[in-house]
């Protein structure tokens, strides 16, 4: 790593409801926020546009507490095919430019300029870019220039919307130092409780603080806090990076807190049959099923069984679930439950011993399998692509890496 | 009840014995040793309830005594002590002594231990077994026929029935299954004339009863009789009952399994192919499958290889005596064949593939012994 590298944040910004905005122009210049199922409970704010933030909503507020604070809001529920498509447009903008482009999640990647040898400068390049996101998906967004991720992620924390931001080494004393810890990238709540309490209020203090002490505190997270305060960020752009997921899991909250068994089923069915699709999505299958029962009180459990061969599909799952369920449910009433899909495998890399008693049903596909195992070899493994991953609609997902991952797989 | 008898034979028949008694027993008495005295032998009993092992100590056999003083009587004894205890006494001579208080004194030299006993009459009956169908085979051929079968059991309680050997007694002929439903071993022997009128089937013994079984049986060339009734096999020598309960329910119709018609068939040299797979699969032991790829080359050779995404890679080229048929690539856990080579133990062995992804067959080239070994395969996605 002799030279500088040159890495982009790009940032879009409130992504969904701008992705919202540029559906239906008439919102625009109102405030927008989309929310989880408005009529339940479980109705918070997901994100919201800057019209709606300079009201004071807030991601992650009740909707009844926003509607009070801004009456005239907009709430839409979420449509996350709509972001996804997007999203895949976006990358794809952005891949024209590099292939080193590491998506960090539905809204946001990393990307290394440091080989681009196009025309342009960065800060071109960048005006380029973000021009280029307005043009084609109507979207608005923030780049930070640094010549690490860390800066470049905060970097493009610095102007919004439409920012552009340079941030380089030898300005993070004046630029960098004087935020707030909380504000920077990789302190949680946690870790910002913890370092108040050592009086670190900002980035610079956390920066001059002794190695040990931070090391002491947080452990190696604490080391590499204060080399990124520092300015210093070694972590590469790794295209890839999006593709190393461990777990697949879905929660559900109930609308009101339960023991009624037939509910119960109803729902860990469902889970599992979300768990199930997006496992099929990602090509994947698992050894390890973990329930999460969290209880009226708040009181949370997750109980997990190793399996000792994989499973994919929901009645295989929906099976060890219930198991599970029924011998760690304590019968107090439930207020969620989850179900997670652990030690993952891709599919490809897994092998299945056939059965003496239904191999058939496996042998009657060799023809099959030959003719493709034939043509791969002559022209590749990317000629076939399996359109079970394509089934994707009904997914509904809490994390948005997910959705990525059918964009990135493609190739 | 008093006995005076030789250590060794008495440590023999307890360490037989206590192949039935299980720590674990829900049946409290189970965990103790049945003892009973009378003046011809010493007979000892042991059982976890599916399997029962009775181990009869002669006064006398072939000119040398093996008990020198009886008074005839029974007590139960607590198992888990004991091997430990005889094993470990001083003199050559144990006496075991019962009071009528179930007080049982173990003396040997200037050795002595005291235990509780039980009362032998809380000991459950045996069950006697009414049967005819009684048939004798010698008793190395019936380890021999055990070794080559019972290793393909199931190991997983998915379908119970599977845990078993299949024992079949038809036309004379007397042949053993077992499968895990993966991989599938039988082995058929002509019997006497002896059994003329004498057939059965669905006979399935539980794969841990025969291992016990092998471990007691000597390798003589005595016959062992094997009495059958409807849900109990008796297995009985001249010292020994070993009593087991069957598995309940119907086993699979195997021979629909076995493939009739084959597209590639290998002659190869048993031992230089278990070797060759031993080898590529030492990089594979710690995947799920133990996975081996065999692929048929050019001038009869065949290429076995394993990879391991994370580890590395293994290949080897064997010639084989000859292949004949289509060409074929196809992947399968390297245990199952080795254990299938080591079951078969002849010299060639000629294996028929049907396609990657059906069973294919193991057997000897020498047609001699009637084994067959099936195998199927792992598909890789």
């Amino acid at each position: 790593m002799g030279k500088g590298r040159i890495i982009f944040h790009v940032d879009m910004n409130s992504f969904y409801a701008s992705v919202e905005t540029a559906y239906r122009p008439e919102l625009k210049g109102k405030p927008v926020a989309i929310a989880g199922d408005p009529e339940k409970r479980k109705g918070i704010i997901v994100t919201c546009n800057y019209e709606a933030r300079a009201k004071g909503v807030k991601t992650t507020m009740p909707l009844w507490q926003a509607y009070d604070i801004c009456p005239n809001l907009i709430a839409l529920k979420p449509n996350f095919n709509r972001y996804r498509e997007a999203s895949q447009h976006m990358f794809a903008i952005l891949s024209e430019v590099t292939p080193f482009v590491q998506p960090i999640s539905i809204d946001e990647g990393y990307m290394d300029l440091t080989d681009y040898s196009g025309e342009y400068s960065p800060l071109q390049l960048a005006e380029w870019i973000q021009q280029r996101l307005v043009d084609e998906l109507d979207l608005p967004s923030s780049i930070g220039i640094a010549p690490n991720k860390f800066l470049a992620k905060m970097a493009s924390d610095m102007k919004k919307p439409l920012g552009i931001t340079v941030l380089r080494k030898r300005e993070i004393q004046e630029k960098l130092w004087p935020l707030p810890i909380g504000e920077m990238y990789g302190v949680g709540k946690k870790t910002e409780e913890k370092l108040t309490q050592i009086n670190i209020e900002t980035i610079g203090d956390l920066a001059k603080l002794n190695v040990l002490t931070l090391k002491n505190l947080l452990g190696v997270n604490g080391e590499r806090l204060h080399l990124r305060a520092n300015g210093i960020d070694n972590s590469e752009v790794d295209p890839e990076a999006i593709n190393e997921f461990k777990s697949i899991g879905n929660s559900q909250t109930f609308p009101f807190d339960t023991t009624d068994s037939n509910e119960i089923q109803q729902m860990l069915s469902q889970l599992c049959q979300s768990v199930a699709d997006r496992m099929k999505a990602k090509q994947v299958v698992s050894e390890n099923i973990q329930i999460m029962i969290r209880y009226h009180d708040r009181k949370t459990i997750t109980r997990s069984r190793q399996l000792r061969d994989f499973v994919e599909h929901k009645d295989q799952i929906n099976q060890i679930v219930l198991d599970l369920f029924y011998s760690h449910w304590n019968e107090e009433p439930i207020r969620l439950l989850g179900v997670t899909a652990q030690h993952l495998s891709h599919k490809e890399e897994v092998s299945k011993q056939l059965d003496l008693f239904n191999y058939e049903q496996e042998a009657e596909k060799e023809p099959l399998y030959n003719a493709i195992e034939q043509i791969e070899g002559k022209y590749g493994k990317e000629v076939f692509v399996n359109l079970s991953g394509y089934e994707q609609p009904k997914v509904k997902t809490s994390f948005q890496k997910d959705f990525l991952s059918n964009n990135q797989r493609k190739k | 009840m008093k006995i005076v008898i030789n250590r060794d034979q008495l440590m023999q028949s307890i360490q037989n014995v206590m192949r039935a008694i299980s720590p674990k027993t829900t049946i409290p008495i189970l965990s103790g040793m049945k003892l009973e005295a009378n003046e011809e032998e010493v007979k000892l009993t042991g059982s976890d309830s599916d399997i029962t092992i009775e181990s009869i100590i002669p006064k006398e056999e072939d000119g040398i005594v093996h008990i020198h003083e009886v008074i005839p009587g029974k007590v139960v004894v607590q198992a888990k002590f004991l091997p430990d205890i005889i094993k470990k006494l001083p003199e050559d001579l144990v006496e075991i002594e019962a009071d009528g208080e179930l007080n049982i004194t173990i003396r040997s030299g200037k050795a002595e231990f005291t235990l509780n006993g039980q009362d032998p009459e809380e000991y459950p009956q045996l069950p006697v077994l009414q049967t005819e169908n009684s048939f004798q085979i010698q008793t190395d051929l019936l380890k021999t026929l055990i070794r080559q079968t019972n290793f393909a059991v199931s190991t997983s309680e998915t379908r119970p029935i599977l845990t078993g050997v299949h024992f079949k007694l038809e036309n004379d002929q007397l042949e053993l299954v077992a499968t895990d439903s993966h991989r599938l071993a039988s082995r058929k022997i002509a019997m006497n004339e002896e059994t003329d009128s004498l057939s059965f089937k669905n006979i399935v013994i539980p794969g841990k009863s025969l291992g016990e079984l092998n471990k007691i049986l000597d390798d003589s060339q005595d016959s062992i009789q094997i009495s059958v009734s409807d849900n109990q096999i008796l297995f009985r020598t001249k010292h020994l009952f070993f009593l087991s309960r069957l598995l309940d329910g119907n086993y699979p119709e195997t021979s629909r399994l076995i493939p009739e018609q084959s597209k590639t068939e290998v002659k190869v040299d048993s031992k230089e192919l278990m070797q060759t797979i031993d080898r590529a699969s030492l990089l594979a032991k710690d995947n799920r499958n133990n996975i081996v790829k065999l692929e048929t080359k050019e001038n009869n050779a065949i290429e076995i290889s394993s990879n391991s995404p994370e580890i590395g890679t293994a290949e080897e080229v064997l010639n084989t005596n000859e292949i004949s048929g289509e060409e074929l690539k196809i992947s399968f856990n390297a245990k199952y064949m080795i254990d299938a080579l080591r079951a078969i133990d002849a010299e060639e062995i000629k294996i028929q593939f049907t396609g990657a992804m059906r069973p294919f067959i193991i057997e000897p080239l020498d047609e001699g012994e009637q084994i067959l070994q099936l195998i199927t395969p792992v598909r890789t996605y």
